[in-house]
């Protein structure tokens, strides 16, 4: 009701809003044009207590009658906005291919490297190598590749691998990377035939444990609680 | 050569990895970025624009030119926060290029309650859409930018005031500004 009457409003909301015994809002500024509801808050704080939890709702948000007429200011908005979030901005099927097809015209190969064939001079783009070099560090369980570069080792055909990759910790890092490098070799022989001669891996980053997607409607049905 | 059985989908690797493996040339990672990030920098774009065809301008170039940028880029940003912020800046310039008058088709009226039932219903959420998608157009773009990433998007504050470049306590006062705005504009809704 007082929200809605102009006459309600104050000119200039006084410096100090909110009650004394109300700590969080004792230094609380107000914003451009806001107003100070009837118990002191500002209508600015019970919007955003409301919309962006900010800060955390606490019992006078929870049982104060002009606290809760100001939020309830915003429904009309809130249904209208919920409804404009579950649309499908126009064109956004096609986006991603047409992205992808220019992006795809302009491949970035990188160096050129040594194939371990001595007869024939063979060589592969560094991008294209890399990339199998990563879905072989990405098999080895808790390891995900990030970067990796690739460089020739000395005069003949070997190369230099060095990746960075996140692992889990569920598990001691010697082992993961001892078993990165051993996959990085086998695949570089196997499905490129390149001599891989050095794999300098660095650790870069923690691997969070994978949790698999819940199936909807999987609530907390057991076990729940504290 | 092709064995995609061993090799594990890149659909759960998070922003970061993929950024860096795009930065070095791996169009697959950075196919699943441009699929992750669409919608909502589409999103984004058609409601700084009002046309379906420059957001879709204004994304694809934006996309194309964080492709051309990711051997620079260094991870200082998240890349959804640097993806966020070339998409802006690509509507901002767009902007200045052109003001599009308002598509005549946006503005619905509001709905009369001669049925009880849910086409009615539909009917009148669809207007109210449309009243809050015309309020918003009408809106100035700092107001709008914060808005948008707020209420549609979800983004938290501090993220917000990274990608306009603006202080935090800035983007609370647009935020709010913005909230009265449409709240009164929805009005007539009432």
């Amino acid at each position: 009701m007082a929200l809605d009457d102009p006459n309600a409003q104050p000119s200039e909301p006084p410096r100090n809003p909110g009650r004394p015994d109300d700590p969080a809002f004792r230094d609380a500024v107000p914003l451009a044009g806001d107003q100070v509801l009837p118990c002191g808050r500002l209508l600015s704080q019970a919007w955003e207590q409301a919309q962006d939890g900010m800060p955390a709702a606490d019992a006078h948000a929870t049982s104060c009658p002009h606290c809760r007429e100001a939020v309830e200011g915003l429904a009309r908005l809130n249904v209208a906005t919920r409804a404009l979030r579950a649309k499908d901005p126009p064109g956004l099927r096609a986006l991603a291919d047409r992205v992808m097809s220019i992006v795809r015209a302009e491949v970035r190969l990188g160096r050129l490297l040594p194939l371990a064939d001595t007869v024939l001079d063979l060589r592969i783009a560094e991008s294209a190598a890399a990339k199998v070099m990563r879905q072989a560090a990405d098999t080895v369980p808790g390891t995900r590749a990030a970067t990796c570069r690739l460089a020739p080792a000395g005069e003949g055909t070997g190369v230099q691998v060095t990746m960075t990759l996140a692992a889990a910790l569920d598990r001691p890092l010697p082992e993961t990377v001892t078993q990165v490098r051993r996959s990085i070799i086998h695949a570089a022989g196997q499905a490129l035939g390149m001599a891989v001669t050095t794999v300098d891996i660095t650790v870069a980053d923690v691997l969070e444990p994978f949790a698999p997607p819940a199936p909807a409607g999987s609530g907390p049905t057991t076990g729940g609680g504290a | 050569m092709e064995q995609p059985g061993l090799t594990q989908p890149e659909g759960d690797l998070p922003d970061g990895l993929l950024a860096a493996r795009a930065a070095e040339g791996d169009d697959d990672a950075f196919a699943v970025l441009v699929r992750r990030h669409s919608r909502p920098l589409l999103g984004l774009a058609y409601y700084m624009l009002g046309s379906p065809q420059d957001a879709e301008e204004a994304v694809q170039d934006a996309f194309v030119s964080a492709w051309r940028r990711l051997p620079e880029y260094r991870q200082a940003a998240e890349f959804r926060t640097w993806m966020y912020r070339i998409t802006v800046n690509r509507c901002l310039n767009m902007r200045h290029r052109r003001s599009p008058p308002l598509p005549l088709d946006a503005v619905a009226e509001p709905a009369t309650g001669d049925e009880a039932g849910s086409p009615a219903r539909a009917a009148e959420e669809d207007a109210e859409v449309a009243a809050l998608t015309c309020a918003l157009r009408e809106m100035d773009t700092g107001l709008r930018i914060c808005w948008i990433l707020r209420e549609l998007q979800g983004l938290p504050y501090k993220e917000i005031a990274q990608v306009t470049r603006a202080s935090e306590p800035t983007v609370r006062g647009r935020l709010f500004r913005a909230r009265r705005l449409l709240k009164e504009a929805m009005a007539p809704w009432r």
